[in-house]
């Protein structure tokens, strides 16, 4: 049975003071030594490094190394992977010869990828950019070939009708029909690239915030370790965010609303 | 108007068959529909009437024989054939020919939205609109080409009783001002009797023509007019139904 709607003042106090009781515990529990020394730092701590991080600038540097390898993967492996699930979606000869690879290289941890990555790309911003991509592509290719599959059959009947070039078939019947379930997907794959570029980091590069983390604990720095984690869930939430509200457009309602 | 009256075939069915795998769905189809006429078609449950429909909109290849059409025709589906990411003008827009320019397009919308009262829902999306609604705007988007043959698949079944008889009331005004051919698939024999000028009976799959019936002319048909009741009479014997 579906529970009722939260109210509008809840849906922000509610997370809020959830996030204040776990801060409170853990500043209790810290101010009152139950934590092994050097184990946890203090949320005091964390604030002080924080701060120090913001003010050097590094902190932003972090974020937008990472950020840009994050878009910049995802961006390609979405220009590659939509055609792709598209032609897979007109062709079975096509779908029966690359389905089972498309599966098995999605199914393949991007992590094990990491000895090729630095191999064949060296240190920066290639390997990681080459793990997003991998992380993502497969897929957002998945994924279009299910929605281009979903496409009811009439709308197809009604373009032929209307005498609808091929080309603005596919621009103004296949793409549009298949964006508001190509969107949930795309959500799902920046989570998984945003994960993916905090390990890419701790290995390949010597910026972007899984470096801060990598880095921090080499200097047994763990109120640095934690000013990294909260940045990197707070991004997370926000691009989860900025794909859910593309998902509210006029033009895109629909599919959550019919 | 009836089909005594022009006679000139619109569409012409000769040796018509479709077989779809292993399984004929319709088999040896011979019809003429002339200009200007409306005929139903009605048959059992799953007898093939929207392929009958999908070859006569070139959607489909025949099988066997030939559909001789005599012009562009538009097909107005059961429920969802609107794009839901357009709005209600963008949609009706769409029916316009490629010809015809921008403005003349807008014009076109914009008479024939103000025509069907729904001019405060150009903006709507079909998701927001009532079924009879978004079934208005379906009509309105074929009606809009001008085209001479209407091809009509169920068009009001999903709709409820009271919208059905106001959307059929409509469609026959429409066709009065400005007539066209029509093909109407239902399994709605009320409908057949109330709006069509001959009604073919169709048999179980593989569907051949079992019987065409003529209608007394005026439509729409109210359910006392003379010939109604022995129509559908009529139908529901051949259909084994009485």
């Amino acid at each position: 049975m579906p529970s009722r709607p939260v109210a509008p003042l809840w849906r922000w106090t509610l997370p809020l003071a959830v996030g204040a009781t776990l801060v409170g515990a853990w500043a209790l529990a810290s101010a009152t030594g139950q934590f092994p020394r050097g184990t946890v730092p203090a949320p005091a701590a964390v604030a002080r490094a924080f701060a120090t991080e913001l003010r050097s600038g590094r902190l932003l540097d972090d974020i937008v190394a990472s950020l840009y390898r994050v878009s910049f993967g995802f961006a390609i492996a979405c220009a590659a992977a939509i055609p792709a699930g598209l032609a897979l979606g007109r062709s079975a000869v096509a779908r029966a010869a690359f389905l089972p690879w498309v599966n098995f290289f999605r199914t393949l941890s991007p992590i094990a990828w990491i000895p090729f990555a630095i191999i064949w790309f060296g240190i920066g911003d290639a390997p990681a950019i080459f793990l997003i991509f991998l992380a993502t592509f497969f897929q957002v290719t998945l994924a279009t070939l299910g929605a281009s599959a979903a496409v009811p059959r009439v709308y197809y009947r009604v373009a032929a009708d209307l005498g609808l070039s091929s080309r603005q078939v596919l621009l103004e019947v296949t793409l549009p029909a298949i964006l508001p379930q190509l969107l949930v997907a795309l959500r799902v794959a920046i989570g998984v690239a945003w994960m993916v570029v905090v390990v890419a980091e701790m290995i390949a590069v010597r910026s972007g915030l899984g470096f801060l983390i990598i880095d921090a604990r080499n200097g047994l720095r763990m109120d640095l370790v934690v000013v990294g984690m909260i940045t990197i869930g707070a991004i997370g939430i926000g691009l989860d965010a900025l794909f859910a509200r593309l998902a509210r457009a006029p033009m895109l309602r629909w599919g959550s609303e019919r | 108007m009836t089909a005594a009256a022009t006679q000139v075939p619109a569409l012409t069915l000769a040796g018509l068959g479709f077989t779809y795998g292993a399984t004929a769905v319709l088999s040896n189809l011979d019809l003429e529909v002339y200009s200007g006429e409306v005929v139903a078609c009605v048959g059992p449950s799953g007898c093939g009437k929207s392929t009958l429909l999908a070859l006569l909109g070139g959607h489909l290849r025949p099988t066997r024989g030939t559909v001789t059409p005599t012009g562009a025709s538009r097909t107005i589906y059961q429920d969802g054939g609107l794009y839901p990411w357009l709005t209600v003008a963008a949609n009706v827009a769409l029916g316009v020919p490629r010809a015809v320019d921008d403005r003349a397009r807008a014009a076109r919308v914009a008479d024939w939205l103000a025509r069907s009262g729904l001019a405060d829902f150009a903006d709507h999306y079909p998701h927001q609109l009532s079924g009879g609604m978004r079934q208005r705007v379906e009509l309105g988007r074929a009606l809009v080409a001008d085209t001479a043959v209407l091809l009509l698949d169920e068009p009001f079944s999903a709709l409820d009783y009271q919208t059905r008889l106001s959307m059929r009331r409509e469609l026959a005004a429409t066709l009065a001002e400005r007539p066209r051919t029509v093909v109407l698939v239902t399994h709605d024999i009320e409908e057949a009797v109330q709006l069509a000028d001959r009604i073919v009976v169709l048999s179980a799959r593989p569907a051949t023509v079992r019987r065409v019936l003529t209608l007394p002319p005026g439509r729409p048909r109210a359910p006392n007019a003379p010939g109604v009741a022995d129509a559908e009479q009529t139908i529901l014997e051949e259909l084994g139904l009485s």
